[in-house]
């Protein structure tokens, strides 16, 4: 038994690392789903002019939002393993979707929340956060940085 | 003061340039919040510590930008960008750079 103990530990860890981070992922999914279809009629657009504005009240504006998602036990494994055989390591790119999805839904509502009705130019990238890249043993997360211009467009027009 | 990462301001004229502002902000994380970060490196999730860290880094770089541009009096700061660069491990600087104008409303 006491020579099984160091094999059954990561074994374990794995098998947590599978069942909370699944969990997480699928809440957090649901979650981004249910807050992109209300947000649906919220005008998003990367283009550096301002489509379809209409004077509102307020100048337009940035809006700054971040996120950081981290990584489970279980998809750092399947990482590793993927590393061995190359290929596609899907486990990082729905990392990566999350955290870029959450942090449009942040710019989406702050900009709601301030009382504009569109943003354009946004930009996401990723931050180069300490101790991900820095050290390569720490285990991956995902840090996005996102910025926009929040500003009043009619929909009628366009 | 108008902030915004676009080259212009729909509404607005630039009438002024008055030059590059910059602002950057290194922060480090206390070890409360790696420790929670390597348990949540295990069940995944969101790093709220983290996320919180770079809100805050953020938002001191654009007030040092911020000041720099009112010393230069102007009025707005256009084409904002931010950069991070991870310097040593549990550290981070987050820079943001962006132009000072004087804009009035067309």
């Amino acid at each position: 038994m006491a020579d099984l103990l160091p094999l059954l530990v990561p074994l374990m860890l794995i098998a947590v690392g599978f069942v909370c981070g699944r969990l997480a992922e699928r809440k957090h999914l649901a979650r981004l789903c249910q807050r992109e279809a209300d947000n649906r009629e919220f005008l998003i657009t990367q283009l550096k002019s301002f489509p379809a504005r209409t004077v509102g009240s307020e100048p337009p504006q940035i809006v700054l939002a971040e996120t950081v998602v981290s990584s489970d036990y279980f998809k750092t494994s399947v990482a590793k393993l993927r590393g061995l055989f190359g290929g596609e390591v899907r486990s990082f790119q729905s990392l990566l979707d999350r955290a870029r999805r959450e942090t449009t839904q942040r710019l989406v509502e702050q900009a709601q929340h301030l009382g504009y009705n569109a943003i354009c130019n946004l930009r996401l990238e990723r931050a180069d956060v300490g101790g991900s890249t820095a050290d390569k043993k720490a285990a991956a997360m995902v840090a996005i940085l996102g910025s926009a211009t929040a500003y009043h467009y009619d929909q009628g027009s366009s | 003061m108008i902030i915004t990462n676009t080259e212009t301001i729909a509404g607005y004229h630039v009438t002024e340039i008055r030059g590059l502002v910059q602002g950057n902000t290194v922060r480090a994380k206390h070890a409360g919040r790696d420790i929670a970060a390597s348990f949540k490196n295990l069940v995944g999730g969101e790093l709220k510590g983290y996320t919180e860290l770079l809100t805050e880094s953020r938002r001191q770089a654009v007030e040092r930008m911020m000041a720099q541009a009112e010393q230069l009096g102007a009025n707005a700061i256009l084409n904002v960008r931010f950069t991070t660069s991870a310097v040593t491990a549990g550290a981070a600087e987050l820079y943001a750079y962006g132009t000072a104008v004087v804009v009035q409303p067309a």
